[in-house]
């Protein structure tokens, strides 16, 4: 069936959908009676965010077109401005239960309307980002999408936790910024403008300035901060740790893709010239990225932090499809962010319901797979989703990751990555192992899903199937990322 | 039903099993049984039906080795991801069939032989049917990329059903089980990456890359990966010892299923993929790997001496036996090829009948050591005499199907000129009497002696447990005695790999 497309000029509805739904969440947060308050706001935000989705859905995909001399929407920005908005949503979703008594183990969370109010501004600086023409527009969208961060880390009033995960956050954040800044100022000298062609002319004319070198390199250290590539992750453990568990989801999919998507806007945009001078770096940075995050991941009890390493390894294999064609490679990133949410998003979940009643460790999966089979065949698909074994989408996204690599001629890496994969699997199986085989020491408390809950996973589950077996969404991303 | 939806059906058969069993109440033993079993039943008839449509096509198309390619039979290519240049490409040919019916007959003994299992049963042949689904599916594909699929859907369940079902240092061997295998895995990715792109062809198709001379420099080093990787599996020296361990810890249908088919996924895969389509790569190599191969060989049997463990014992000698699978191959003549097919075939049933028999008796005497154990022949005597089958068979008498498949293994061997590869083969012959010394030294502990008064309430088999029991063996004697059949059926598939090495 094929839906109507909207006209084009609807083509910055979503973001200026954002803003209204932001407004109306405030607005709804303070007008409605108290009893309703936290449902309103919720169902606000859910509701809102859906209608996005299906707006994205309707919008043309072939068409370019600049608004207001500096906001470009493509194909492909539209593309990511579904995988923030649906991201959004689940992390709207997920983060219910933490508002309600009995919900977690943890402090609960309160002020929702705030909440919400920062997750969509937050997702707003990220649409922005993909939108971006000139480094100004960029360097303002990506401080929309992360200052929001810095607040919702911190949600947790009075946790010692959630206190030191916002510092960290903070002052790593703000160094990152700087550091772009300052690479910003080297690109703006070599070019004399802000603007993307501007810069992609500079580079042609001179790909081996070394102003121009020297201001990707602070901004390589800058966004290492926001992808968390090995030497620039030391925050992540913590903060993902800190943080309450949906800040936790959004920090990893989310502004693990902003940071994605913005190096690739570089790479393959202004900065393209220099792009195969700067392959042996990437290379070197995803090598590290994988085999620590993968290291670190082994020793973990913590689920929060075990997914903050496991994520730190992703961003290494997202770095590897960086190095390679445009066309493929963006394709991949696309691909890969889509299942790469949906997978870790069921396992976001699945925290949060066995945290109910327990400290999100480990050992709360226990007893699952005997008590909760469907549960526990839930994760066991996330796990092999994330560690990318087949027949699941993570596969076919892992794949085309490496595929970008390999036809770089890359095999060497391509096997490194691989390898390092199945360190990855390694860890992944501990969670079945806790899930599965160990035996609790004491009868796991009674685990309650609620419809809402069931129905997330159920379609985030279908998320992690079909992608590999209808082949349909690949062509159409491939489609849009070869224009 | 035509040919290549009888293919997909009888892949898709196992997980519409799965299916079924999943609204079925986790205490309804019985009905999960029932369906296990008729599912893989009704696959059994599927598979042999489409044996018989292959011989008799096979039989009208004369010997099928003619130059046209139409060595493959119920083909089928559909687009799948176009993008990428991926098709559903399903077809058989002689060692498919063949190892599709091994496949069909092991499945269906195993079910069987797992009937009493009660812990979690559901879960356990769903996950079950979930690999058996992949095997058959890596035997039907004829895209690398489906192909990589299937044998990764065939490798995974493994780390639960070892993991959560089996015995003894389960935990520890299902993690290295699986660890082993998927870094295999991950060489064979590379690999097929490479043939991908640097062949230039932008294609998965085994068959148009196999008709294409790969360069030189690259089938030097891709074949050692895909050899590898699939060597991993194929418990391939020094990256077997995942394969005693694994073994010995898993429940009895997985040790079955396991060392009687998915390890012949591996020395398929190694047929199919490396020596199929980079022959120059493999002319280069293979004199290297049957160094390997040999210790492989010999060093299976001498470890299979040492141990004392029933399935350690079965183990060992499962590295030793697929090792004569690699053997074959690697000596690269029309005999050589042929006997590694067979002895993928007689390894796969008699392995299975010795899981089979170890946990059957395992379930009455509650020990695997061979010490612990003596005179079982006097109380179950229909387990013994048909673990003494199995046993001589292992050995290679007369008769049975061992003797059929090693034979031609060593003759083929032999055939092969190079002084090294003579070395190699006399030394491989070697392990036979090696052999005989650990078949016959267990079966007389196990059979003869005095019996332990402990033991002497047992009781033989039951009907259910004779039943898988019964088919194995026939399988072996039907396989001795009348090979004939297997043979001619496998000149025409052994023909284009033949023809490629030699080219």
């Amino acid at each position: 069936m094929q839906l109507p497309a909207l006209p084009a000029h609807l083509l910055i509805l979503p973001d200026i959908g954002l803003i209204v739904l932001t407004m109306l969440v405030l607005a709804a947060d303070l007008t409605m009676p108290v009893r309703w308050r936290r449902q309103a706001v919720t169902l606000l935000a859910g509701l809102g965010l859906l209608t996005l989705v299906l707006v994205l859905w309707l919008l043309p995909y072939d068409v370019d077109r600049i608004f207001v001399g500096g906001f470009r929407v493509t194909g492909f920005a539209l593309l990511w401005k579904q995988v923030f908005v649906l991201s959004a949503l689940c992390t709207v979703l997920l983060a219910r239960p933490y508002f309600v008594a009995g919900g977690t183990r943890r402090r609960l969370m309160g002020n929702h309307g705030e909440f919400h109010a920062l997750i969509l501004v937050c997702t707003l600086g990220m649409c922005v980002v993909v939108s971006a023409v000139d480094l100004l527009t960029l360097f303002v969208g990506m401080e929309m999408a992360t200052i929001p961060m810095y607040v919702l880390s911190a949600y947790l009033k009075g946790d010692d936790l959630s206190a030191e995960a916002a510092t960290k956050f903070i002052i790593m954040g703000s160094l990152s910024t700087g550091l772009m800044l300052f690479g910003y100022s080297f690109l703006y000298g070599a070019a004399g403008s802000l603007h993307f062609q501007q810069i992609l002319a500079a580079a042609q004319a001179n790909p081996d300035a070394p102003l121009l070198m020297l201001g990707i390199f602070f901004v390589l250290a800058g966004i290492g901060f926001k992808l968390t590539l090995v030497p620039f992750h030391m925050w992540a453990p913590d903060v993902y740790e800190g943080a309450p568990t949906p800040v936790t989801a959004l920090l990893a999919i989310s502004s693990k893709a902003t940071g994605a998507v913005f190096l690739a806007l570089l790479l393959y945009g202004p900065l393209a010239p220099l792009h195969a001078t700067l392959k042996p770096v990437l290379l070197l940075l995803a090598a590290i990225t994988m085999t620590v995050g993968n290291l670190g991941a082994l020793q973990q009890k913590n689920l929060r932090r075990f997914m903050a390493y496991s994520s730190i390894s992703q961003a290494g294999y997202i770095l590897l499809a960086l190095t390679g064609e445009r066309h493929l490679a963006l394709t991949a990133l696309v691909f890969y962010f889509l299942v790469y949410a949906a997978a870790n998003y069921t396992v976001f979940f699945i925290i949060s319901i066995v945290g109910q009643k327990q400290d999100e460790n480990f050992s709360a999966l226990r007893g699952l797979g005997a008590n909760h089979p469907v549960l526990a065949a839930t994760l066991m698909l996330a796990a092999f989703s994330l560690a990318g074994m087949p027949p699941l989408a993570g596969f076919l996204g892992k794949f085309l990751l490496f595929a970008a690599a390999a036809q770089q001629g890359y095999y060497l890496m391509v096997a490194f990555a691989a390898l390092n994969s199945t360190i990855s699997l390694y860890y992944y199986l501990l969670l079945l192992k806790e899930a599965y085989i160990v035996a609790p020491e004491s009868q796991p408390p009674v685990l309650s899903l609620d419809l809402v809950q069931k129905v997330s996973l159920a379609v985030l589950t279908l998320g992690m199937i079909l992608p590999a077996c209808l082949p349909r969404m690949v062509e159409a991303i491939s489609v849009v990322c070869g224009r | 039903m035509d040919g290549p939806f009888l293919l997909t059906t009888i892949w898709l058969l196992p997980l519409l099993t799965a299916g079924c069993s999943l609204p079925v109440a986790r205490q309804n033993l019985r009905a999960l049984r029932a369906i296990a079993l008729t599912g893989n039943g009704m696959n059994l008839l599927l598979i042999v039906w489409l044996t018989v449509r292959f011989m008799t096509a096979a039989a009208a198309a004369g010997t099928g080795e003619d130059a046209a390619g139409n060595w493959l039979y119920f083909a089928a290519q559909t687009p799948w991801f176009t993008a990428l240049h991926i098709d559903y490409h399903i077809g058989v040919d002689a060692i498919s069939v063949l190892m599709m019916l091994l496949t069909g007959i092991v499945i269906f003994c195993g079910i069987l032989a797992s009937w009493h299992l009660a812990q979690q049963a559901k879960e356990f042949f769903i996950l079950l049917n979930i690999l058996v689904a992949g095997v058959y599916g890596v035997f039907v594909s004829f895209d690398l990329f489906v192909f990589f699929l299937f044998y990764e859907v065939a490798v995974l369940p493994m780390y639960l059903l070892i993991g959560l079902w089996g015995t003894g240092r389960k935990e520890y061997s299902a993690m290295k089980l699986t660890l082993m295998l998927v870094a295999g895995s991950a060489l064979i990715l590379v690999g097929i990456l490479a043939l991908y792109f640097a062949s230039g062809l932008f294609t998965f198709d085994l068959l148009r890359l196999s008709r294409t001379a790969l360069p030189l420099a690259l089938q030097t080093w891709v074949f050692p990966l895909i050899f590898v990787g699939f060597g991993v599996l194929g418990a391939l020296f020094p990256f077997h010892t995942w394969s005693p361990d694994g073994h010995a810890s898993a429940p009895t249908a997985v040790s079955m299923l396991h060392a009687g088919v998915l390890m012949k996924l591996g020395g398929y895969g190694c047929l199919r993929m490396a020596i199929f389509l980079m022959p120059e790569g493999a002319q280069l190599w293979l004199p290297f790997f049957m160094i390997l191969i040999t210790i492989n060989v010999l060093y299976g049997a001498f470890g299979a001496i040492r141990q004392t463990d029933l399935k350690y014992i079965t183990a060992y000698s499962s590295v030793s036996h697929c090792g004569l699978v690699l053997f074959g191959m690697a000596a690269m003549t029309w005999a050589g090829l042929k006997g590694a097919v067979l002895q993928m075939i007689s390894h796969g049933l008699m392995t299975a009948l010795f899981f089979c028999l170890i946990g059957m008796i395992y379930g009455r005497t509650h020990t695997r050591e061979i010490k612990e154990m003596g005179g079982l022949m006097k109380v179950m005597p229909f387990l013994c005499v048909s673990f003494v089958i199995a046993g001589l068979a292992g050995l290679g008498l007369p008769g049975l199907s061992g003797f059929v498949a090693e034979f031609t293994v060593f003759f083929g061997a032999w055939a092969n000129p190079d002084p090294m590869a003579r070395l190699c083969t006399v030394l491989a012959i070697l392990s036979i009497v090696v052999t005989a010394v650990y078949v016959v030294r267990t079966a007389n502990t196990v059979v003869g002696g005095p019996l332990r008064q402990s033991f002497a309430e047992l009781k033989d088999a039951s009907l259910v447990e004779k039943i898988p029991v019964g088919i194995l063996v026939f399988c072996l004697f039907a396989m001795g005695l009348a090979p004939g059949w297997i043979i001619t059926l496998l000149n025409g598939a052994i023909a284009p790999i033949f023809n490629n090495l030699h080219r």
